[in-house]
């Protein structure tokens, strides 16, 4: 078999492009880091990356949603300590008061500090969060309880708090509405409100007459029952809380595994690209050097 | 004496013309098609043509005959077939990577999960004026990355069209000319240096057809061929000096058909190999990709309004559509004008609600719109990646092929060499031999 001339340069030539563009492909690889630079490179890979890239955004804004629930279940849980230490001050008022030593003007200062107390948690109830939303507003946007002229109060809020989606199909709600945090306290025939409990102690108080201890017996009950509904709500803030760190620092975890499995599918083996790299130079530099030698050999140049 | 002497000068004509048809040879063995070409030198029989007669003590000397040409037939066929084969490889690698490039030139699965992590964002805090501005704005990326993807598909659809005309007037042109060399061989007599360069014309002329579309070429006595597009029972384009033509057409779901037009005769042709084939190939998956992404699109629009519609936006009144469609699925344009009228909450449920963007959460789960854009991608990418590995190997397959026909019809210039140092030395010898005539003759002249 006869090698034809043009045959001899179009094969070198090929053979020299095919490892240029090999030499190429793997400088691309060592300079991006990456191995895949189009989805046909490895198209279950492509899409395998997809779906990390996918859950790291996801996780990204679920991070961030948690954050936020932990900011505003943070500042529940601190204005809650407030309220139970308000309810605490009242209890002692009422120990204080069932007594039939204390005498009326000294009820009459109770009564004050009982009001003073209401006023101190409608201020509480209203409290807004950092993004100057009421804390204990519920669904809606507005103030949660309202004060009344005759020092009643009033409670707005219901319906639940927003619920914040913080993983998949996973929710935490960030608050409690005024109505669950105030509201329905037990009192052994049915519920009633800590604003109500407080302003009939004070007016128990105010009226002086006949029974204003055991009035204050009755209060210190109603007190004791709304202390404990109020530390369960403080308790279930507590509760999310710490399932929220829970599943930030499980965020995290994963977040590490995927990145191991992101890499092992995307980034390129240093050490291999350059090895490859410098194999296929050494081929290519061996196969130019044996071209100009073979291309230099002619039968004419023997011909004088 | 004079026999010497013709002897002498039918070797010198002989062998001066074939030095010339080794230079010839030599000239042209950079040009691609040309086939080797070789003087036929025979013995010039004795005067009468008689050769029985016992006692022949002279011949008549050399002649040069006429002019070979090592071309090969077959060979030259499996040069054709491993090009159709390569070209329709190569032609749908070319437009598959283009479809690859338009479906992710513009990152449409990370923005439909951007818009999705926005209305996440949005449910954490659903009366904050920001979120619901990064969510609108994720929503018009959404839309822009649509409509974007659909008119890069646009674009791929157009270059397609213009890309298979051209080729399809290459290859009329082509057949045109090889009308003109059929009809030239016709005329030429075979054996001689015109014949040669005709029928280096005609091979090179079916290799370039045969990288457009398969053809089936059967040639006469003469050389003349007869071309059919696609197998030998596809249709007559070239035969003799007539060339018909062949024409493109993409239907309104996007496939591709050709017809070859003979003689006033109109027939479907089905191209089996070659460019025109990969874009028929290209053009399948095209429609396939349109058709997919403007599903996606139209579900996820459909979907997200109905969201919204169920809802109530930041004043409390009832949802409007986020999305509107305009003249294809994918052209996708937002509807709403400001953040507020994002549908966060249920109807009379508050503006600190978010119960409606949850719904819109398990939309995205049910709808799995960047599982769907992801695999469209994915299945154009295993195709290309399949179609490049089958290009590799027929690249292979052809470079054979041609190194196969070369190494019967091509030039090799060390042969050459050696072929004009043999032609040369019988030149000096011929023309020692009119000498050595004319010495004899001489010493005659000289007896007194």
């Amino acid at each position: 078999m006869q090698i034809s001339t043009n045959q001899f340069y179009a094969t070198s030539s090929t053979l020299m492009s095919q490892l240029s563009a090999q030499a190429d492909t793997l400088q691309t690889q060592i300079s991006t880091g990456k191995k895949l630079q189009d989805p046909s490179d490895d198209p279950v890979a492509y899409q395998q990356l997809q779906l990390l890239t996918r859950q790291t955004a996801d996780d990204t804004t679920y991070q961030a949603n948690i954050s936020t629930a932990q900011s505003l279940l943070s500042q529940s849980d601190s204005t809650l300590s407030s309220v139970v230490s308000q309810i605490q001050r009242a209890q002692e008022l009422a120990v204080q008061a069932n007594s039939d030593t204390v005498s009326d003007d000294q009820r009459q200062a109770i009564a004050t500090e009982l009001r003073s107390i209401v006023g101190t948690l409608a201020g509480l109830a209203n409290a807004t969060n950092a993004q100057g939303k009421p804390l204990f507003g519920g669904s809606q946007g507005t103030a949660p309880v309202t004060q009344n002229a005759d020092g009643s109060v009033t409670i707005n809020a219901t319906g639940s708090a927003t619920s914040i989606p913080v993983g998949q199909s996973q929710t935490v709600v960030a608050g409690d509405s005024a109505s669950d945090v105030f509201g329905g306290i037990d009192n052994g025939s049915g519920t009633s409100d800590l604003f109500s409990i407080l302003n009939s102690f004070a007016d128990a108080m105010e009226a002086g007459g006949d029974s204003p201890t055991s009035a204050a017996a009755d209060a210190g009950d109603a007190l004791a029952n709304a202390l404990t509904h109020v530390s369960d709500v403080q308790a279930s803030v507590g509760a999310r809380e710490k399932r929220l760190t829970l599943m930030s620092s499980t965020m995290t975890d994963t977040a590490a595994t995927r990145e191991t499995q992101r890499s092992s599918l995307e980034d390129t083996d240093i050490t291999q690209a350059v090895t490859d790299l410098q194999k296929t130079m050494t081929i290519l530099q061996a196969t130019q050097a044996s071209f100009t030698k073979l291309s230099s050999l002619s039968l004419f140049d023997y011909l004088k | 004496m004079s026999d010497i002497l013709n002897i002498g000068a039918s070797g010198v004509r002989a062998y001066q013309s074939a030095i010339s048809t080794v230079s010839d040879n030599i000239a042209n063995s950079g040009v691609e098609g040309y086939s080797k070409r070789s003087t036929v030198l025979a013995e010039v029989s004795s005067a009468g043509g008689t050769t029985s007669r016992q006692n022949v003590t002279s011949a008549s000397g050399v002649i040069a005959t006429g002019v070979a040409r090592a071309g090969d037939a077959f060979r030259e066929a499996n040069v054709r077939t491993a090009t159709s084969d390569l070209g329709a490889s190569d032609s749908a690698v070319q437009w598959l990577d283009q479809i690859q490039t338009a479906l992710t030139g513009n990152q449409l699965p990370d923005q439909l999960t951007g818009f999705f992590n926005a209305a996440n964002a949005v449910a954490a805090d659903p009366s904050a004026s920001a979120a619901r501005t990064t969510m609108l704005d994720g929503a018009q990326s959404v839309a822009d990355a649509f409509s974007a993807t659909g008119q890069a598909l646009d674009t791929v659809a157009t270059n397609l069209d213009a890309t298979a005309q051209d080729s399809v007037t290459t290859f009329n042109g082509l057949a045109a000319a090889l009308a003109k060399i059929n009809d030239g061989l016709s005329r030429n007599v075979s054996g001689t240096t015109g014949s040669a360069q005709l029928l280096d014309q005609r091979d090179q002329l079916l290799e370039q057809m045969s990288a457009i579309a398969t053809v089936s070429v059967t040639t006469d006595d003469v050389g003349r061929a007869t071309v059919r597009v696609g197998n030998a029972s596809g249709s007559v384009v070239v035969q003799n000096n007539t060339a018909g033509s062949l024409s493109y057409a993409r239907g309104s779901d996007g496939a591709v058909s050709y017809a070859v037009h003979f003689g006033g005769d109109i027939s479907s042709a089905a191209i089996g190999g070659g460019a025109l084939a990969g874009i028929a190939d290209g053009a399948q998956r095209l429609a396939d990709a349109q058709s997919r992404l403007g599903q996606v699109a139209a579900s996820f629009v459909d979907g997200v309004n109905t969201v919204q519609a169920a809802g109530a936006d930041l004043d409390g009144n009832a949802g409007q559509p986020m999305f509107a469609i305009g003249d294809t699925p994918t052209d996708i344009s937002v509807a709403l004008s400001s953040g507020r009228g994002i549908a966060a909450a249920a109807p009379g449920a508050g503006a600190l609600d978010n119960s409606n963007l949850l719904s819109l959460g398990a939309l995205r789960t049910s709808g799995d719109y960047e599982g769907q854009v992801t695999q469209l991608v994915t299945d154009s990418a295993s195709a290309l990646s399949a179609r490049q590995q089958v290009a590799d190997a027929q690249a292979a397959i052809q470079d054979n092929a041609i190194a196969d026909r070369d190494s019967v019809s091509g030039v090799s210039l060390d042969n050459e060499a050696v072929d004009l140092l043999k032609f040369q030395q019988a030149y000096s010898a011929s023309s020692r031999v009119i000498q050595a005539a004319r010495d004899i003759f001489q010493s005659i002249l000289d007896i007194r």
